[in-house]
């Protein structure tokens, strides 16, 4: 915070869908600061337009009121990484991982060289030419992840990417994260709605009310970086856990 | 909508709401408007331009007549009462030929859908039935029926039968395990798994299909009627050419177009009534 020049912000943000009598609200209204490197970590109940927040941001949807703006000379600045059907069947992993860069009209030769790169650091490299459809599920999110980090945004945006997985590949993954966004220090808006991961992952948690999707409470848990997934045994975690649990549950039960 | 301002660090790129989402009302019934009018507009110039063509004489207008001359002679026609015994013949065969290949394609198409075996004694041999192109079993079907309605009502009803048969069949085979097996460990009986679960899940596809088979049902009877038949648009169609009456032959070709259009439009609307959960079917002839 206090930082002049926030890399993203949000100011009375709101989006409804659908038309007059049938409309519904489904975010805002919705004040959001994000500053340059920061690990922005969004919780909330399913419906709670968590997802549209990050549309919105990715320029895949507008708002209805209100303004987003991210300070950036770029015209597509984010990637996203979504939950899952992000990846291209009929394309390997190395042709997937290429696909941002092949969009930018990178030389094959050096977007070939960049996508090998990125699928060594996430351990994929064995698997380059193979189809996704043969591999499983954490390693199609790590193709994600890579096809994401390849094109090196200024901005990333994840859309619960981790809830498909099981609870024990969740946790090797997020540990990955964890690793690879420290060194890399891209600003980051992740959506959630394990409370553990945010707090393993996160600068910044934010937990988000129920449709409209408000903020209600921001932590910012006390790990210092670089942190490892140990932060998840320390009492404070737990007790911070069962903290923002509490508001949650109010949001995730309609009274 | 992307502002720039004038600021000492890099541009910003603003997410702001652009006209749809500031005045939702007005942009969509300006999209409705547009829509409506170049569904419209493109037919209605297209008519302008050969009714230009005609007058202008870049066509000959005894072989291609203007449409106002085929509007006019179409409009006498059907005050002085020509025309309705054609259309009503054609309709009725149309009917009558779509009601049993429908029945007969929807029964066997489930049957070979949820009986592997059946399936397997008949695939083969209605696959090969299906490529025979329909009008080549007209013969056959005069041999059978002699002359009058009989072949006419028999070749619509094989056509509409075999789109009928794939569209349940590649349905009900389709229909969700997870399906299947939520009736069965409530132990459904096959007519409750039937009506609760098959027919519901597979109509919505099975629809599409019977709405491609209305389109054709219409292509096929005019087709049969030229070859044998003494009335029927079909007959109207050729006998007229014979006679070098192109604006009658017109003006049937024109009863043929609004047949197939009003009857595959009311497959549409039932299907609309009796599958209310499904997605909307928007496509025309995806045949």
């Amino acid at each position: 915070m206090g930082e002049p020049y926030p890399k993203l912000r949000a100011h009375a943000l709101t989006r409804a869908f659908g038309r007059a009598p049938r409309r519904v609200d489904a975010l805002g209204p919705l004040d959001l600061t994000v500053t340059t490197g920061e690990f922005v970590c969004l919780v909330g109940p399913s419906g709670c337009g968590k997802s549209t927040l990050l549309r919105i941001a990715a320029g895949l949807l507008r708002p209805s009121g209100g303004r987003l703006e991210i300070r950036t000379d770029s015209a597509r600045p984010a990637a996203m990484i979504f939950q899952d059907y992000g990846i291209y069947d009929w394309k390997t992993v190395l042709a997937n991982v290429r696909f941002g860069l092949d969009v930018q009209r990178v030389p094959r030769r050096a977007g070939n060289a960049r996508a090998m790169d990125w699928l060594t650091r996430l351990g994929l490299s064995d698997f380059a030419d193979a189809y996704p459809g043969a591999l499983s599920g954490g390693m199609r999110q790590r193709v994600a992840i890579a096809r994401a980090l390849a094109v090196e945004p200024e901005l990333l945006l994840m859309d619960e990417p981790f809830a498909a997985l099981d609870a024990q590949l969740r946790v090797i993954l997020q540990d990955e994260l964890l690793d690879l966004t420290q060194a890399l220090r891209t600003t980051t808006l992740f959506i959630t709605h394990s409370l553990e991961e945010a707090l393993v992952l996160g600068d910044r948690v934010l937990v988000m009310s129920a449709r409209p999707g408000r903020i209600i409470a921001e932590h910012r848990p006390p790990f210092p970086r670089p942190r490892t997934g140990e932060v998840r045994d320390a009492p404070e975690f737990t007790a911070l856990k069962s903290e923002l649990w509490e508001l949650l549950r109010k949001e995730a039960v309609p009274a | 909508m992307t502002t720039l301002t004038p600021e000492r660090e890099p541009a910003v790129l603003v997410r702001a709401p652009g006209p749809a989402e500031l005045r939702p009302a007005r942009t969509h019934r300006r999209r409705r408007a547009l829509e409506l009018t170049l569904a419209a507009a493109v037919p209605l110039l297209l008519v302008l331009l050969w009714q230009l063509a005609a007058t202008r004489a870049w066509i000959d207008d005894r072989v291609y007549p203007a449409p106002s001359t085929i509007l006019s002679d179409g409009w006498d026609r059907a005050t002085t009462g020509d025309l309705w015994p054609d259309v009503r013949a054609t309709c009725r065969r149309v009917l009558a030929g779509y009601a049993v290949g429908t029945a007969a394609g929807y029964a066997l198409g489930l049957l070979m859908g949820s009986l592997p075996l059946v399936r397997a004694a008949l695939e083969p041999l209605l696959d090969a039935l299906y490529v025979v192109p329909k009008l080549a079993l007209l013969p056959v079907f005069l041999n059978m029926f002699g002359l009058g309605e009989g072949p006419q009502v028999a070749l619509v009803a094989v056509t509409v039968f075999f789109f009928v048969w794939i569209s349940t069949m590649s349905a009900v085979i389709a229909v969700p395990s997870g399906h299947r097996d939520a009736g069965r460990v409530f132990g459904a009986s096959p007519w409750q798994m039937f009506r609760h679960v098959l027919l519901p899940a597979s109509l919505p596809a099975v629809l599409v299909g019977a709405r491609i088979a209305a389109g054709v049902a219409v292509l096929v009877i005019v087709a049969s009627e030229q070859i044998a038949a003494t009335d029927g648009l079909g007959h109207l169609i050729f006998d007229s050419r014979a006679l070098f009456e192109n604006d009658v032959m017109f003006v049937g070709i024109v009863c043929v177009a609004v047949l197939g259009v009003v009857f595959s439009e009311l497959i549409r609307f039932v299907g609309r009534l009796l599958t209310p959960w499904a997605p909307r079917d928007r496509g025309r002839g995806q045949s």
